[in-house]
């Protein structure tokens, strides 16, 4: 199962950036596209295989690791953009786009930069699983957490308020989704607190959190459509929506 | 609470003993599966007594207040009072006497009234019978939650049994809430023949004024909620669809 999971995460994500092609060769909503190809990139690297064969060839120290982590911030900054704008939520935009979230996004990157390069990180394996522990090394895992886990907490105000509102039932469904794949993200700011022997839950909640997030993000696109062509075939419908 | 299915097949056979289930179906308009259902889970919903009791015309109420959990409804019809036939009037009917009444001849041919119920009659029942303790007393008597009470005035429906024990508790015709929920009709109910229109005609232009007012505000804030519902929609869609 926890085999499976990277791969199905890797093939949803691979499918959305795929199925917004033509939207976006039309111009609507690119942002999109890319979103859902830097999430496919990422799930890609973090994901054994395609990691060790990329990182082989960027000579063997987990640079692969870093440029992940960077993509990351990247996607995240992109998606509360994103979200903040979508799901009307003003404080939300400004935690992310303003002073304070730039600033937030700049020490993150520098501090993981920095504590990349103080640790010892020869010897390619992915998630840095297999090198040994050090205080550094759990800084810059803890890093890599905090930019999402603070994105993830200034978009759950705003995506709470359409789950719990009066919109289409499909809206509010799929809102829910992608609220659940944030909670996840949120919850792993508390991976070191799992003992070791429970180390295969942290992937299973990576991953269910990333396909959760992807599939909300799918479904909002989905409900769209299905409103938009049912209020097509009804006129009263869309008095009502 | 629906009623019994033995109870309902025992009054059943007492209106129409020679009907089969079949007959029934067909001369009251009812599925059959629906009613199939009703009778196999041993709950026979009190709409569907109501059909089939202006089918065979016998009034719904006499036939309502033959099982156990309406007894109350039995004996002579209490007539409505002025409070309770002016709620059940449409808004728009209010407005339409506020302008006949205030500028004679512009408000084009009299109309008769809407049938009951309308848009929100319910609420605006439960206000014109409500000495402000009414909520109270009747959570107290039915150990309904106040929040779900108002959950069902939101959603302009109250269950029979619910809207009965709101009349008891309310000291008026134990009938009336069924009149506002829509369960049966004005004349159904015993209320006199042109009574709502009595009413209305027996207001002051003042009163008609402040009551069609407060109608108009309370329309007007449901309609912007129902805006912004809708904006938030669009603007989730206009970036993430």
């Amino acid at each position: 199962m926890t085999s499976i999971l990277p791969w199905a995460t890797l093939a949803v994500c691979l499918l959305m950036a795929v199925a917004r092609i033509p939207s976006a060769i039309r111009g609507e909503n690119r942002v999109l596209f890319y979103l859902f190809s830097l999430i496919t990139l990422d799930i890609l690297l973090s994901i054994e295989g395609p990691y060790l064969a990329i990182d082989s060839w960027l000579g063997g120290f987990n640079l692969t690791n870093l440029l992940l982590r960077f993509l990351l911030y990247g996607t995240f900054l992109l998606l509360g953009i994103k979200l903040a704008t979508g799901f009307g939520s003003p404080a939300g935009v400004r935690a992310i786009t303003g002073g304070a979230g730039l600033a937030v996004l700049a020490i993150v990157a520098a501090l993981t930069a920095w504590f990349f390069l103080v640790t010892d990180t020869r010897g390619s394996t992915v998630g840095l699983t297999g090198l040994q522990g050090s205080p550094s090394l759990e800084a810059y895992a803890a890093l890599g957490r905090l930019y999402p886990g603070y994105v993830a907490v200034c978009l759950m105000p705003g995506i709470w308020r359409t789950v719990a509102g009066a919109g289409p039932l499909l809206l509010r469904g799929t809102s829910g989704l992608l609220l659940l794949g944030l909670l996840l993200l949120v919850s792993s700011q508390i991976f070191p607190l799992i003992p070791t022997e429970n180390a295969w839950l942290l992937p299973l909640i990576n991953y269910s959190a990333a396909l959760a997030t992807v599939l909300g993000l799918g479904g909002i696109w989905l409900s769209k459509a299905y409103y938009r062509r049912k209020s097509h075939r009804d006129p009263g419908f869309s008095q009502k929506y | 609470m629906p009623l019994p299915s033995k109870a309902f097949q025992r009054w059943l056979h007492g209106i129409a003993p020679d009907a089969s289930t079949a007959d029934v179906c067909r001369i009251s308009g009812i599925k059959r599966t629906t009613l199939a259902q009703q009778l196999v889970r041993g709950k026979v919903a009190e709409a569907t007594l109501v059909s089939i009791s202006r089918a065979f015309n016998v009034n719904p109420v006499a036939a309502l207040a033959t099982f156990e959990a309406y007894a109350g409804l039995a004996g002579e019809a209490v007539p409505p009072t002025p409070a309770e036939l002016v709620s059940q009037i449409d808004t728009l009917d209010l407005l339409r006497a506020m302008v006949a009444r205030s500028a004679p001849g512009t408000a084009g041919p009299g109309q008769s009234l809407a049938a009951t119920p309308h848009a929100t009659s319910v609420r605006n029942w439960v206000d014109a019978i409500d000495d402000g303790e009414l909520r109270h007393r009747v959570s107290e008597a039915t150990r309904i939650a106040p929040q779900n009470f108002s959950a069902h005035l939101t959603a302009n429906r109250l269950p029979p049994e619910l809207a009965v024990a709101t009349s008891r508790a309310a000291g008026v015709g134990p009938a009336g809430g069924l009149v506002a929920t829509g369960l049966i009709t004005e004349a159904e109910a015993g209320w006199p023949a042109g009574a709502r229109q009595e009413a209305l005609d027996r207001m002051t232009r003042g009163e008609l004024a402040l009551l069609a007012g407060e109608r108009l505000q309370a329309l007007g804030k449901s309609l912007r909620r129902q805006e912004q519902d809708h904006e938030r929609t669009e603007r989730i869609w206009e970036n993430l669809g």
